[in-house]
């Protein structure tokens, strides 16, 4: 099947049930999208479907043929994935990090959706678990991107 | 071949009265057999009397997840105590290697041990009743010949006296079972006589499927009378009409849509799961594309009730944003968005046939909501389909959202996109969660040798 | 399949953290890497095998790497979680080297002596990675400024005296020349260690005690940190595992193995000890496989080490614990408790208890193994401690010590979750596997094999007696625990002495009560135990403050004016007490209605963690039958700061993992296996019940305290001391998950 991730087509032959993530992670090689619990539990693994956030560990990757999928390899290339990054740099977001690709794309997403979102949008789409507790840089991180 | 109710309780009425008079002879009688006398047959091969046990499912109940093959001990919950499953491999001691085969038959078929005690119909005699000789020489063939014998003493049932006693079970045997086996069906063809033969035995569908009545037995047993297979609520789990009910049964469903559902464990319009997970894990799975289809076809030819089963559904889409606040008016939406869409979608629609959808599945629009409670509390079982586990499972939801919460969410899937059933309530969630547990995440296979 | 169950599992550290060989550890420090060499050159240097060893930290030559472009390259003794050290050590030794922090690049050490910095060993632990070197990095960043500076001296043959740096650059003002780090680097590295470099006056410190950022922000922020998990080499496998639920079975027989090789993608099949594993060409086709084996598991024997029994139940245990009675072995005693509890006027009891938890760290735990055609084995893995994890791997690959390298990329989370524990490692499975296959083996544990073999915070209860005096003032108290250390479980246990990991918390608090004695009773806990982040305290800070509390009430005493008596005679920690009131607006306990008109209480609590003093106030309210936590309050004292920005995110990052063990968190065994398996079925803190939190660092000039720990043990005491005065209701037992709150308001 042929996918298309951060703008470039890949043919992969894989079981049509396989999780996206693993396509990403294992057959392309992009390993900063992230396995946290393989269960939609933490949102470590998110992703953008035609701008859309989705949990990668669940997805099939059948599901997704034909979808414009983006990673936080290709965040650079976003423009509101810029203004993320920044506000996560200022903010100082991240400790251990591994949760921060997918908060990173689920902000993302949140500002393409709604470019000045209210503070029960932020609550209603930052919902990724993060074990160091960053919960309120993040929100810090996010008001501020949506004011860049 | 029905029984009316009226004739069911008329019978009722004379078994008492004649219990009374006949005293305990006919509640601890041996019944006769077609195979009284016959000698211990020669073993046979293994794949035939496997794959009737297969058909009947056997392991389910009297094997558990950590014991021996068939040597029983499953706890059943009943209204008034456990009883257990009993082990049913060839120990002479313990098993019953010392069955004959019309010992056999008399247990499997007619709900009677050696000894005269009526077994509890947790055992599902009633349908078993249907099942053909051959079938019960096969299955009683595996049972002696095929199966390691596994010393283990049965387990008294934890039901107090009184209530422990077994005669009166005579009577509601005799008022709620048809006598004698399957009889094809004249001017229905060899595929839908099979089904009928496969559905109404071995297969015992109508144990979940059908509504029970006031003694707690299935108030219909086959075709004949509407109420067969149109639903249940059975162990925290509805059970869904088999019918062809548009909304609640299989009526979207096509013949081969249903015999890939048996064989894989899933199709377009959902993935087994409670009860239907273990039968599918067990049961289904093993049966031949041939008895599958034949089941397939015999369900179709069952009728729905457009009057139960209400407004024929449709599609109808509803955005959700990211947040879930487009529909502030509903509070389900947004714990929707965050709990539910990553997997099942925003639309409702699920993935292919890995992710089911909410969306117009019979599991949702069942008049109960026990099921959909049931599951989003505790989450799914492992579908193991051919050897293989699955990729993707629901997971509990009981320790993240409380009874309100799931209360609200399920009211909202249950009418979003068309879908059209009751509000689901907090006390409904609460009861549920107080009596069942979180599923195991650990594939569970029951092997039969 | 291939069968591995006669090898041995790996005996960890049994032999004593104190004990561990240095023979092997010399060895591989040949390999350490030099300053000025180049990158592409540096790695098998051996430029200072024959220098005679120097004292741990003193080196420079192994941390320090000036690259051409001046930027350095520091190997830090210290592995990076989360909890910034990465930025501190750049700080420290980037303020006395004289180069920009933001200039480094930092990565953890291999194992060798050089990096032997807590006694006489290392691991990242304890809170301890800044205080117990600071003043050797500071030396050791003075020293290799010395070194560039003596390079520079002869290069352009002026007298040392006259050169002075700026960062990164040496100026030899006189003739208005200068040369850069990286053009000296080389010739600096050759030269011995001087005696005596002078360090920085602390008043004129850039970088040390200012918010600096942290230097890994934007890798992690794009997806670019490569973590254990993410790593790749050539001709890799990977593998996954499906363990004994019950620990301690092995596995005896797969019915359908035959099957299962025939999976897609599926290398290989194998038995290992206590485990099965498939090795495939992507993890989730190894994964597939590995779930679908269908195992037939031994019954371990009675004695069987680790064994955990087929009926051990979480509730069942928790009710032995309870049901002590006894003194147990004294950790403390001052004055004479029996008596004075005697002649009080009021005597308060109660039991509490907290449950085991997972450390439940996001990224899984992984091991990625390769066998060299030298006979040297590479083995990349997630882990505090490298030599013990050295030793551990050479134990298991039948290879000395020295020719084990380890790689230690930067941790997904810790929490104490990769020291070496018993079964709960993966990098015995992958080097056993890769043996095996005869090719490179990444292993990952499934979230749900971790959840089985995670190594738990153990179970405690504890008995508390106080005794009071007719005016209400505490004047005895008794406290005995029940339960077993991770430190006595891991590095010996004497009979008769107390695990103090047991007693932290409870033992050496700085209240003036006149008669007090803590005592514990050894109760083996059948589980694999292990340090959690902030190990003791992280439970009997919360039972103490909270029977504090109990005190108070009984005797009529507002909370925290008797904490304020009662440290009468300790400035610092007075200090501190009022620090938090202040930063919390005054204290008021309430209940009080808010401006948006809930009716809410406030509860505090202190705690001596980890060499820092902590005071922490947390406000509350009911929403139906749900505590919602509002704000937490929490003033630090760690004697001195490295990096405030550090120090406040890791307070966050301390509230949040301390709020969730309060509210939800607890490992609940039934038939001898873990009921949850996901984070479904464990949850942790998610974003929508995470508080505002308030910070104020206070210097004290007190020795050097700990910053990723202290700020946990705090915030459970606070929250139920605020619950019990908005609802009256005492709870004694963690989570509160547990307890039914619907109608307490």
């Amino acid at each position: 099947m042929e996918l298309t991730v951060n703008g470039a087509r890949h043919q992969v032959e894989i079981e049509p049930d396989t999780p996206l993530l693993w396509v990403l992670r294992d057959t392309l090689g992009m390993t900063g999208t992230k396995y946290g619990c393989g269960l939609a539990q933490c949102g470590a693994c998110t992703v953008l479907i035609d701008g859309q956030t989705i949990r990668s560990c669940v997805t099939p990757v059948e599901s997704v043929v034909g979808s414009n999928i983006v990673t936080i390899e290709a965040i650079a290339d976003d423009a509101e994935g810029r203004k993320v990054v920044e506000a996560w740099v200022d903010h100082q977001v991240p400790q251990c990090g591994y949760c921060q690709s997918g908060q990173v794309m689920a902000a993302t997403a949140l500002l393409k959706q709604s470019p000045s979102p209210s503070e029960a949008e932020i609550a209603g789409a930052m919902i990724n678990l993060c074990r160091c507790g960053t919960y309120n840089a993040i929100a810090s991180a996010v008001r501020q991107a949506a004011k860049a | 071949m029905g029984v009316s109710p009226v004739k069911r309780l008329g019978l009722f009425v004379a078994v008492v009265l004649a219990a009374g008079a006949a005293g305990t002879w006919w509640t601890t009688h041996i019944p006769s057999s077609p195979f009284d006398g016959e000698a211990k047959p020669a073993p046979g091969p293994v794949e035939k009397g496997e794959y009737v046990a297969r058909l009947g499912d056997c392991v389910a109940c009297h094997t558990t997840e950590r014991g021996k093959p068939f040597a029983g001990g499953l706890a059943m919950g009943t209204p008034i105590g456990a009883i257990y499953t009993t082990n049913i491999t060839p120990d002479k001691e313990t098993g019953i290697g010392n069955f004959t085969l019309a010992d056999f038959d008399n247990a499997v078929r007619r709900g009677v041990s050696p000894d005269g005690d009526r077994l509890y119909p947790a055992m599902p005699h009633p349908s078993y009743a249907k099942m053909s000789d051959d079938d019960i020489r096969a299955l009683y063939d595996y049972f002696m010949n095929h199966v390691e014998p596994v010393v283990q003493a049965n387990r008294p049932a934890d039901i107090p006296w009184p209530l422990n006693m077994r005669w009166p079970l005579a009577i509601w045997t005799a008022a709620f079972t048809d006598p004698g086996t399957y009889q094809p069906k004249s001017g229905e063809d060899a595929l839908w006589n099979r089904g009928a033969y496969l559905v109404q035995g071995a297969g015992h569908c109508g144990s979940c499927h059908t509504p029970r009545g006031l003694g707690i037995q299935e108030v219909a047993l086959d075709e004949s009378d509407p109420r067969y297979l149109s639903g249940a609520l059975l162990d925290g789990w509805y059970a869904p009409s088999l019918r062809n009910d548009h909304n609640t049964g299989l009526g979207r469903w096509s013949e081969d849509e249903i015999t890939a559902y048996l064989k894989t464990g899933r199709n377009s319009h959902g993935v087994v799961f409670g009860s239907m997970m273990e039968a599918f894990n067990n049961s289904t799975q093993f049966m031949t594309d041939e008895d599958l289809k034949s089941i397939a076809h015999y369900l179709k030819s069952l009728p729905g009730d457009a009057a139960r089963d209400g407004k024929p559904w449709q599609y109808q889409p509803v955005a959700v944003s990211v947040s879930g606040s487009a529909a502030p008016a509903i509070p389900g939406a947004a714990i929707y968005a965050a709990h539910c869409a990553t997997c099942h979608g925003r639309d409702g629609r699920g993935r292919g046939e890995w992710i089911p959808p909410l969306a117009g599945v019979s599991s949702v629009l069942a008049p109960t909501s026990q099921s959909a409670i049931n599951i989003t509390l505790n989450g799914a079982g492992r579908v193991v389909a051919d050897g293989v586990t699955d990729a993707y499972r629901m997971p509990s939801l009981g320790s993240k959202l409380s009874d309100q919460q799931i209360a609200e969410v399920l009211t909202y899937v249950r009418s979003t996109w068309g879908n059209q059933a009751s509000p689901v309530t907090a006390q409904e969630v609460k009861a549920l969660r107080a009596h069942t547990d979180p599923a195991s995440p650990d594939p569970i296979i029951l092997q039969m040798r | 399949m291939n069968d591995m169950t006669s090898i041995d599992s790996p005996s960890v550290a049994k032999s004593g953290l104190l004990n561990l060989s240095r023979r092997g550890f010399i060895g591989a420090s040949l390999g350490t890497l030099v300053l000025g060499v180049s990158v592409s050159g540096g790695r098998k240097a051996f430029a200072q095998a024959t220098a005679p060893a120097l004292a741990a930290g003193t080196n420079v030559n192994a941390y320090i790497e000036i690259r051409p472009d001046s930027s350095v390259l520091f190997r830090s003794a210290f592995i990076e979680g989360g909890q910034g050290i990465f930025t501190a050590m750049a700080q420290i030794v980037g303020e006395e080297l004289d180069v920009d922090p933001a200039r480094f690049v930092v990565e953890c050490a291999p194992p060798g002596p050089d990096y032997l910095l807590i006694g006489n060993v290392r691991f990242t632990g304890g809170s301890m990675s800044v205080r117990m070197s600071y003043d050797r990095m500071r030396k050791l960043g003075a020293s290799g400024r010395m070194m560039v500076m003596q390079a520079a001296a002869a290069r352009l043959n002026v007298p040392l005296a006259e050169l002075t740096t700026e960062p990164g650059r040496v100026i030899h003002a006189a003739s208005s020349r200068s040369l850069t780090y990286g053009e000296l680097a080389a010739e600096a590295a050759s030269l011995p260690l001087p005696a005596d470099a002078p360090l920085r006056a602390k008043a004129d410190f850039r970088w040390i005690g200012k918010p600096v950022a942290r230097l890994d922000m934007h890798d992690k922020s794009t997806g670019k940190t490569q973590y254990a998990i993410d790593l790749k080499v050539d001709g890799m496998l990977h593998a996954a595992v499906q363990h004994a639920r019950h620990l301690g079975a092995e596995p005896l027989s797969i019915a359908n193995e035959a099957q299962v090789r025939t999976m897609p993608g599926v290398h290989s099949v194998h038995t290992l000890p206590g485990a099965v594993a498939v090795v495939a060409d992507s993890w989730w086709r190894a994964r597939r496989a590995a779930e679908s084996l269908q195992v037939e598991w031994s019954v371990p024997a009675a004695g069987t080490k680790n064994m955990m029994p087929a009926d051990f139940s979480s509730e069942e245990h928790m009710a032995k614990l309870k049901a002590m009675s006894g003194d147990g072995i004294a950790a403390e005693t001052v004055g004479d408790v029996a008596k004075a509890m005697a002649g009080a006027k009021t005597v308060v009891q109660a039991t509490y208890d907290a449950p085991h938890l997972a450390h439940a760290q996001l990224e899984p735990p992984s091991a990625l193994a390769r066998f060299n055609s030298d006979g040297t084995l590479d083995l990349w893995l997630p882990n505090q401690a490298p030599e013990m994890f050295q030793a551990a791997a050479a134990k298991i690959a039948g290879i000395d010590a020295a020719k084990v390298n380890i790689h230690s990329p930067v941790l997904g989370g810790f929490f104490g979750r990769h020291f070496l524990y018993d079964s709960a490692n993966p990098f015995p499975q992958a080097i056993l596997l890769s043996k095996a296959v005869g090719r490179p083996v990444k292993l990952i544990w499934s979230r749900e094999e971790e959840f089985l073999r995670d190594a738990l915070r153990p179970m405690s209860a504890v008995h508390f007696r106080g005794g009071l005096d007719e005016s209400g003032m505490p004047v005895a108290l008794s406290a005995v625990s029940m339960g077993e250390g991770p430190a006595g479980r891991w590095f010996g246990r004497k009979p008769d002495t107390v695990d103090s990991t047991t007693v932290e918390g409870i033992a050496e608090k700085h209240y003036a009560i006149a008669n007090r004695r803590v005592g514990q009773i050894h109760v083996d806990d059948p589980a694999i135990i292990g340090f959690w982040r902030s190990v003791g305290h992280s439970m009997n800070d919360f039972f103490y403050e909270t029977f504090f509390d109990e005190m108070a009430d009984a005797g009529k005493q507002d909370p925290y004016e008797l904490r304020h008596r009662l440290l009468a005679d300790n400035a610092r920690l007075r200090t501190l007490l009022e620090a938090v009131a202040d930063l919390s607006g005054g204290w008021k306990r309430g209940p009080f209605v808010a401006e948006d008109g809930t009716r809410r209480a406030r509860g505090v609590a202190m705690a001596s963690p980890f060499g820092s003093e902590v005071a922490t106030i947390a406000e509350v309210s009911m929403n139906g039958s749900d505590l919602v936590v509002h704000d937490i309050w929490v003033a630090i004292d760690p004697g001195s700061v490295i990096n405030p920005a550090i120090v406040e995110a890791q307070v966050n990052s301390a509230v949040a993992i301390g709020l969730s063990t309060a509210l939800m968190e607890e490992v609940v065994y039934e038939h001898g296996v873990p009921r949850a398996r996901n984070y479904d079925g464990y949850p942790i803190l998610p974003p929508d019940r995470m508080p505002k939190v308030h910070v104020r660092i206070i210097e004290s000039g007190a020795p050097l305290g700990g910053i990723g720990e202290p700020g946990v043990p705090g915030v459970p005491p606070a929250v139920v001391n605020a619950l019990a005065v908005l609802t009256g209701k005492r709870v004694r037992s963690l989570p509160l998950s547990r307890t039914d709150l619907s109608g307490t308001i």
